[in-house]
């Protein structure tokens, strides 16, 4: 298809640098994206093998490899870090928000390309930190930091006096700025240069889910920021923050930090319903429905998002009134979310619908983040969360909603503009078999941990009674599987990045609608050289 | 100038507008951060939340009929080497009466040592209404190699907890005392 705009033809000359001045000083939004996207695809290799190492382990009761037990503890704290800072967000933000938000709005770059340039770079820089403290001395003679993602003092302070934790802070506050410069990017980019006639109220989804992200993320990430130099300060300058012998409190490191990690998992979630909502009106051939309901549904969640923290700390000792303060707050997220997904359901009814793959991954998202969304409800009950908190239930919770939420999403993502980002099309057969063994695996994977957590088996423990051998045998299993279905996706890169397969500039059809569709694949370097116009 | 470089020139002053509020909101956000020490500090001192008691320099309050049982609590962090414990494990009190009791403090060591102690009324909810009047944990205290020092507490529950209906349920509240060894190079 021949572009509706002349510029965007690529017909002069695109203006590509040789390969070091184009990627490593890069200031392409599209050259961006695409290093957080293979970024991304790496710290989900080291993050996921670290779980993989966990399952191991949890296959059998007693020790199979960990015979020093901190290890395992810095491995599980590692693991999340590394899926959440290094994985997650930079696939859904800077991967597809760098690549998708000027396309669908019109721009033709972000605000400050520079800045993008310096919001990637940091990421190299704060993953190594964190590598790095896998090898020096956190907790006495044992290597590395085993406090959890979370890092609750005093165990962050005085249990951890070695360096390896001061590394993950250094990371951490590299990392966090790296985001903040990122939605500061993004916000500008959406505020200030949509194309003519692209009003807010005409933006696609994916762009107001990056907006309210970006917005998550600037008012979150300071308040880490603020926390992580408190903890730097308690352990190097001699402060008292979070020390109650200095007439500090240990409290209000959690409370500091669940006021950034709540938002944090809808920072997580929000592109994700993003791209599923541009997933399902194309394949169901139906415009979204409810398009205002959507975006502002977006908004609650994030404004609600940010008064209902505590959530995560019922078991410290809080006042009965103020955890029925957050249990009625939490729970009225539901109402939201729920919008959402019965808005999903009503873009499907009565739509002519393809099982593509995306379509497969967005289907699967939202069966399994409903799962994840209901025990999130169960647990929202601080008399049943006193039960349930620190158990394993908790941890199927929000690898419910982050493990197949998030990480749906970016696939879902992936699949849906493979052909836009790398001019390829994917083999249908090898997208089939990783999407059902990675949907069976996952699911084997932490549908038992519901009943390990219910019969209160603990978390971040190298070690269990016999009585949860079974559950535990079969969410190994369920690893392996996993193991293979994501040996099945690098296939399927292989594969078509050989066969180079070329795709067409809107090979989805009719029902794919957005701005990017008009441009060829891959889109030309520049592109909208002369603004779209939006009728 | 053509329309198209006003509004480039336009857009560049948005732009430049946009990243300046954004600016100031990420470092009022991290200001608040650190905001958070005193403020939550605060916080808990004006309310009573978290089990804070009041600091009262009066009682104007009448003795009422209501007893309500106040129990003795202390603690010791480790690595303080002093013994501290109440001289009575508990003692009825009426509300709105003024009482003393003592703690007995001996420093064992064999070097002078300053402690210093934090406090905590539970139930939580009952700390707005328990005032003290003079206390051994406003101030550090100081003992020589195998002093030892009785301790006062001069306190009241004020009158107000008989019209608040959510405390009608409140027998028996626990005053917590743990000594913290004060750190000569902080």
């Amino acid at each position: 298809m021949a572009s509706l705009y002349p510029a965007a033809d690529g017909h002069h000359d695109d203006g590509k640098p040789a390969f070091f001045r184009r990627w490593f000083y890069s200031t392409n939004h599209k050259d961006i994206g695409t290093m957080y996207l293979w970024f991304g695809m790496l710290s989900g290799l080291i993050g996921g093998g670290l779980s993989f190492m966990m399952r191991l382990e949890l296959g059998e009761p007693g020790i199979q490899f960990f015979t020093n037990y901190h290890t395992y503890n810095v491995f599980v704290s590692m693991h999340g870090l590394i899926m959440i800072f290094f994985m997650v967000m930079p696939a859904l933000i800077g991967g597809f928000g760098n690549w998708f938000v000027p396309l669908m709005i019109g721009a033709p770059d972000m605000a400050f390309p520079r800045m993008n340039n310096l919001s990637f770079w940091l990421l190299p820089v704060a993953l190594v930190l964190l590598m790095t403290s896998f090898f020096v001395p956190g907790a006495g003679a044992d290597n590395g930091f085993g406090g959890g993602w979370v890092m609750y003092p005093p165990l962050s302070t005085t249990g951890h006096s070695g360096p390896a934790f001061d590394l993950i802070i250094m990371g951490l506050l590299a990392a966090g700025f790296s985001s903040i410069f990122g939605a500061i990017n993004f916000i500008t980019t959406i505020l200030n240069m949509r194309a003519p006639g692209m009003t807010m109220h005409k933006m696609p989804l994916f762009a107001w889910s990056v907006l309210v992200t970006a917005f998550l993320l600037l008012l979150a990430l300071p308040v880490l920021a603020a926390a992580l130099f408190m903890l730097f300060f308690d352990r190097n300058a001699g402060t008292g923050f979070f020390n109650p012998a200095m007439g500090g409190d240990p409290e209000m490191f959690q409370h500091l930090f669940w006021f950034f990690g709540h938002p944090e998992v809808y920072i997580m979630i929000l592109p994700a319903f993003g791209i599923i909502s541009h997933v399902v009106s194309t394949f169901s051939r139906k415009p979204i429905f409810g398009y205002l309901g959507m975006a502002y549904a977006m908004v609650s969640i994030g404004v609600v998002g940010f008064v209902v923290w505590a959530h995560h700390m019922y078991t410290v000792g809080m006042d009965v009134d103020l955890k029925l303060y957050f249990m009625v707050a939490t729970l009225v997220i539901a109402v939201p979310t729920g919008i959402k997904i019965f808005s999903w359901l009503a873009t499907m009814w009565g739509g002519s619908i393809t099982f593509a793959i995306p379509m497969l991954w967005a289907i699967a998202f939202i069966f399994l983040f409903v799962i994840g969304g209901v025990t999130g409800v169960v647990l929202a009950m601080p008399a049943v969360d006193v039960v349930l908190h620190d158990t394993y239930y908790v941890v199927a919770h929000f690898h419910y909603v982050l493990s197949m939420g998030a990480v749906f999403g970016i696939f879902c993502g992936f699949y849906y503009w493979f052909g836009k980002i790398f001019g390829v099309m994917y083999n249908k057969v090898l997208a089939h078999i990783h999407f059902w063994l990675f949907f069976i695996g996952v699911n084997l994977i932490f549908f038992p941990q519901h009943f390990l957590g219910l019969n209160g088996m603990p978390r971040r423990y190298v070690d269990y009674p016999v009585e949860f051998t079974f559950f535990n045998q079969l969410s190994t299993f369920g690893a392996l599987v996993t193991l293979a279905g994501t040996a099945a996706f690098f296939i399927m890169l292989i594969e078509a990045f050989i066969i180079r397969r070329p795709a067409e500039d809107n090979y989805w059809g009719e029902g794919a609608t957005t701005l990017e569709w008009t441009l060829p694949s891959p889109p030309p370097y520049h592109q909208f050289n002369t603004l779209p116009r939006i009728k | 100038m053509t329309d198209a470089q006003n509004k480039a020139d336009q857009q560049s002053r948005n732009i430049s507008r946009t990243i300046g509020i954004l600016a100031v909101v990420t470092f009022a956000m991290l200001g608040l951060g650190f905001a958070s020490k005193p403020l939550y500090d605060t916080f808990c001192r004006v309310t009573g939340y978290g089990g804070t008691t009041r600091v009262a320099d009066t009682n104007e309050n009448l003795v009422s009929d209501r007893v309500i049982e106040v129990r003795f609590d202390s603690n010791v962090t480790n690595g303080l080497p002093w013994t501290f414990k109440p001289n009575q494990l508990s003692m009825d009190v009426q509300v709105g009466a003024n009482n003393l009791t003592f703690y007995k403090v001996t420093n064992l060591a064999n070097y002078p040592v300053i402690a210093t102690s934090n406090y905590n009324l539970t139930p939580i909810k009952a700390a707005p209404y328990f005032s003290k009047l003079e206390c051994f944990c406003f101030t550090e205290q100081r003992l020589e190699p195998g002093e030892s020092a009785e301790l006062p507490v001069v306190f009241f529950i004020d009158n107000q907890i008989l019209d608040d209906p959510r405390l009608d349920d409140i027998k028996t509240v626990t005053l917590s005392y743990t000594f913290f060894p004060v750190d000569e190079k902080a």
